[in-house]
């Protein structure tokens, strides 16, 4: 095997940076975004009101139902055609499309946490008086975001990971640029190197920063 | 003495499972009573149905005359008059001690911060815990958590307070010091309805003890008729297994 990275590295490496740029981008919004969705889904999810159940019930279930893959394609394609004139950009109807993905996602996460919560919790904050409202905001959700944490990190790993499919509505992020240096070169096997190493790289920064938050929480807890 | 609770033919049923079969029962103000009686008897379904966090299928219970059965009522307003103590404390874990106490007094605007913090230390002492007050629940021994939750509770000023096997999750050498509170409240006039396995405690304490099984209260009277001298067979029973 022949390895050659003379010419991948001066092609590839401003062109990955580039895209760096763009995953990075795309992910954090997406994820900020994606939490906010999410935890409203999820409070629809374990509402009283049978429609506003139903309404979340439906969303995970498309979302987790589908490939990412043919979420992006019916963005970027179906939304011009439902409203004409709109046209929405790769980076949008990415964001859109990584912003529902990961929604639906945390919103089971989240659900998760609040279920993990002992019920002896809602029950003792019901006792003195508090209303159902109060009680979760004050009781059950804090304990519930706290247990959901470790899932939730996953799901930003593999959101940040996911932004590579955007590849298939042309934006320009790491794999898409990717493909654009072989286009110059012809050097598949060594930009991918590179490429993997990029993500690595990313994800593993993502890793440090989250082992850190969970160790300042927990020394917050200890007091 | 004034009615504080009544309990008029009290149903309560899971499915085609008859957990209570009918209770009524009145307690004064000031008064304290224990109910004892086997597992699955219905006991904490009872007290439970007080403070409705169980909801009753049949029957009515008053509160100061207020009637907590019914549908119009503002239970949380009324649950602020009723302060519960449950086996597995229940301490919240995302709070200090100090917050625990704190939390629904600041919350239902009872009390601004500083005299609900006031409050809470006062408590503390009482309890013999206010060196404890910035430690989390997990950092007390599960004695000392259930201390905590009773003065959780007293922060509220209940008028009535419903405890639930509160020394059965504990281990033995912890019992004494719930007890000792306990004992303590029900000296300064708390009314008081205890679900307990604690025999010496309904003994010493109580001002009636009641007996359940099979979700109705076979036998009732003071602690000295119901643990010298016994009427029911199903009673004596009991007893002679927990004695």
């Amino acid at each position: 095997m022949n390895l050659d990275f003379t010419r991948v590295f001066s092609d590839a490496i401003p062109l990955l940076l580039e895209g760096t740029k763009t995953t990075i981008g795309i992910a954090i919004i997406s994820i900020l975004a994606g939490l906010l969705v999410g935890f409203v889904s999820c409070l629809m999810g374990i509402s009283k009101n049978p429609v506003l159940r139903g309404i979340s019930k439906a969303y995970v279930w498309v979302i987790r139902g589908t490939p990412m893959i043919v979420q992006a394609f019916f963005v970027f394609y179906a939304i011009p055609a439902v409203f004409p004139g709109v046209t929405p950009s790769a980076f949008v109807s990415g964001f859109v499309t990584l912003t529902l993905n990961a929604g639906a996602y945390l919103s089971e996460i989240i659900r998760g946490g609040i279920q993990a919560v002992p019920v002896g919790q809602t029950e003792a904050a019901r006792s003195l008086g508090l209303s159902a409202f109060k009680t979760k905001i004050k009781v059950v959700l804090p304990q519930a975001f706290k247990i959901a944490i470790p899932s939730m990190v996953n799901q930003f790993i593999i959101t940040v990971k996911d932004t590579s499919i955007l590849s298939v509505i042309s934006l320009d992020e790491i794999v898409n640029n990717a493909k654009k240096s072989i286009g110059m070169n012809y050097k598949f096997f060594e930009t991918y190197i590179l490429v993997a190493v990029f993500y690595l790289v990313i994800i593993s920064a993502l890793m440090v920063l989250s082992k850190y938050i969970e160790k300042r929480m927990n020394n917050e807890r200890k007091g | 003495m004034s009615e504080k609770v009544k309990v008029v033919g009290l149903e309560k049923h899971f499915g085609d499972l008859v957990v209570l079969d009918g209770i009524a029962l009145t307690v004064g103000e000031g008064e304290v009573v224990c109910i004892i009686g086997p597992s699955g008897s219905g006991k904490s379904t009872f007290l439970r149905c007080i403070n409705r966090l169980e909801t009753a299928t049949g029957g009515q219970i008053f509160v100061d005359d207020q009637e907590i059965t019914s549908k119009k009522i503002d239970i949380n307003k009324a649950r602020e008059n009723i302060g519960m103590v449950f086996q597995q404390f229940n301490l919240f874990a995302n709070y200090t001690v100090l917050e625990n106490i704190m939390l629904a007094p600041v919350e239902l605007k009872k009390m601004n911060k500083a005299q609900a913090k006031a409050k809470a230390m006062e408590l503390l002492t009482r309890v013999g815990l206010a060196d404890k007050a910035d430690n989390y629940p997990n950092q007390l021994s599960g004695g000392q958590q259930q201390r905590v939750a009773i003065a959780r509770s007293l922060a509220m000023n209940p008028d009535i307070m419903l405890f639930d096997e509160p020394t059965s999750a504990l281990d033995p050498e912890m019992v004494g010091e719930v007890l000792q509170v306990m004992k303590e409240l029900a000296a300064g006039g708390m009314t008081m309805i205890v679900v307990t396995h604690e025999m010496g405690f309904a003994r010493d304490v109580a001002d009636r003890v009641i007996f359940m099984a099979d979700g109705g209260i076979v036998e009732q009277g003071t602690p000295t008729e119901i643990f010298s001298n016994p009427q029911n067979q199903r009673t004596k029973d009991f007893l002679s297994c927990v004695l």
